[in-house]
């Protein structure tokens, strides 16, 4: 296996991902609304005995879901190759399956990193304005470190998603039911205390999520609440793991069809 | 001259299609689920008392209320995907070479597209108003008949956009930032008192705000509702009216001479 072939094949999906200018724009937006719209209002809505300033709280979850959206994206592409069957022109090229199949997943992971930068800064600026809190620069790697690896599962989760459906509207459809699953169910919108309040029996699904450890991460970083557990590394290096490999041997094996 | 057979066969047809999508139908059952029994049973213990008592007692009931709405507005958006199915695949010549007049055309699928959503949100209408508990049988139906319009107007609005964009990329991530941008600047979600004085007055003209108050108002809600019922039922008539006629105009003109992406 060859470092170089990879390389190339990132760099061609890298370039794809900006070519869809209208896109990125569209999900900025949409990001944006959620934080600008609904956190605006809900901070004027919320016990501050629960959540002190609801705004506030919400900003690092924010770059979850902007991660999420973009390293999305991937699956939709390759869902879109498989259907039209551009799957067999990537075939023909000079790159073993291995080499092809971890190139595509490492490109989602990177393009989920990439585009949330912007709102990483975002959230720094909002959560430094308002408590005062900035992370050292070893705080700041592990946020990086713990995003790009949520980044990655997520795009092996789309992959997957992609390669088992050749219905664009299916992938959709699923790509929200995953989606609003993984994210109600979680502490990206509201503190796991909450969680366990309201619906017990999910405690433990929502403590162990990824997107819950990735939110809470940044969270213990930028606004030094909840504190920060290693096991939450632990937890999200196991997505990463376990659903980029599944996208690889679907992805081949969809391929080889 | 319209023939309104002609009008029922399109929307026919629409129905037909849609309930042949089993899996899609049963997938965004899930998104209601989860949005209800996830997002609003947590959402509902965060609140403070006084906004508790601003939306009728109980921001869960609100809350499932509103979202009803918004799975009311997202599964009639259906309709412009289908459009660009058919495109897709070659349907759409099919479609202008059959004795129905486009006019008849664009007429049946905005009834058949409102329709469809109306039977398939239908269930999840039902239990969400035995949530609530119904006080007024005729105050409700009158919500619900103007919640057809509602969702007629929809259709429209939706087509509209299909026909005038005619990429199903910039379509798809279009309908993504109106959807983002409408259900949060209404009151589907939370009402018009807690927003900032900046969000009020788009608020105040969202058809989705219209539909979600006057649906409140039918269920019995009313000291939730921030827009009164008559001007809720004008804010329907009028975007039904809009979309509808610019559906008809526009699908006459731009649905011929290819073009789709």
């Amino acid at each position: 296996m060859a470092v170089k072939p990879i390389l190339t094949i990132v760099e061609r999906d890298f370039k794809y991902f900006f070519r869809y200018k209208w896109w990125v724009a569209g999900m900025v937006s949409m990001n944006l609304a959620d934080l600008f719209i609904m956190a605006i209002v809900y901070t004027r809505m919320v016990k501050p005995d629960v959540i002190t300033d609801y705004f506030v709280f919400f900003a690092p979850g924010l770059t979850i879901t902007a991660l999420f959206a973009a390293a999305f994206m991937i699956g939709r592409e390759i869902n879109m190759e498989v259907r039209r069957e551009i799957s067999h022109y990537m075939l023909s090229l000079p790159v073993k399956r291995w080499e092809l199949a971890i190139g595509r997943v490492l490109a989602g992971g990177l393009r989920g990193i990439i585009y949330m930068a912007p709102l990483l800064a975002t959230t720094l600026g909002i959560t430094y304005l308002y408590t005062g809190a900035f992370p050292a620069p070893l705080e700041f790697l592990t946020i990086l470190a713990a995003l790009f690896l949520v980044s990655l599962g997520t795009s092996g989760l789309s992959i997957a998603l992609a390669v088992s459906t050749t219905s664009f509207e299916k992938y959709i459809t699923a790509r929200g039911v995953v989606y609003y699953l993984l994210f109600f169910c979680s502490t990206v919108f509201y503190p796991i205390g909450l969680i366990e309040r309201a619906l017990p029996q999910l405690t433990l699904l929502a403590r162990y999520n990824p997107l819950s450890c990735g939110a809470d991460l940044s969270r213990a970083f930028l606004l030094r609440s909840p504190p920060f557990s290693p096991y939450m590394l632990v937890d999200i290096a196991l997505y990463a793991l376990v659903f980029a490999s599944l996208a690889l041997f679907a992805y081949m094996k969809v391929t080889q069809k | 001259m319209i023939s309104l057979r002609k009008v029922w066969i399109v929307a026919e047809r629409d129905i037909k299609m849609f309930l042949r999508y089993k899996f899609l139908l049963i997938m965004r059952a899930i998104w209601f689920i989860s949005q209800i029994a996830l997002f609003g049973l947590v959402v509902n213990h965060m609140f403070r008392v006084d906004v508790q008592a601003a939306v009728g007692g109980s921001y869960f009931n609100y809350y499932a209320a509103g979202i009803v709405i918004t799975m009311l507005y997202s599964t009639t958006v259906f309709i412009g995907y289908d459009i660009y199915e058919e495109a897709d695949h070659g349907v759409i010549e099919y479609l202008l070479s059959v004795p129905v007049s486009r006019k008849e055309l664009v007429l049946g699928r905005s009834v058949g597209g409102g329709l469809r959503s109306f039977l398939y949100v239908g269930p999840m209408m039902l239990f969400v108003l035995y949530l609530i508990g119904v006080s007024n049988p005729l105050q409700l139906l009158v919500a619900l008949l103007s919640l057809f319009l509602f969702t007629f107007g929809v259709a429209g609005f939706s087509i509209t956009l299909a026909v005038s964009i005619k990429s199903s990329d910039r379509f798809d991530i279009l309908m993504g930032v109106i959807d983002a941008l409408i259900v949060r600047l209404s009151t589907t979600l939370y009402p018009i008192a807690y927003m900032p004085p900046y969000y009020r007055g788009i608020a105040l003209i969202n058809p989705l705000t219209f539909a979600a108050d006057f649906f409140r108002w039918g269920a019995g809600l009313e000291s939730a509702a921030s827009v009164p019922p008559l001007l809720a039922a004008l804010g329907i008539v009028a975007f039904f009216s809009i979309f509808t006629f610019l559906g008809v105009v526009l699908h006459e003109r731009r649905l011929e001479g290819g073009g789709w992406q």
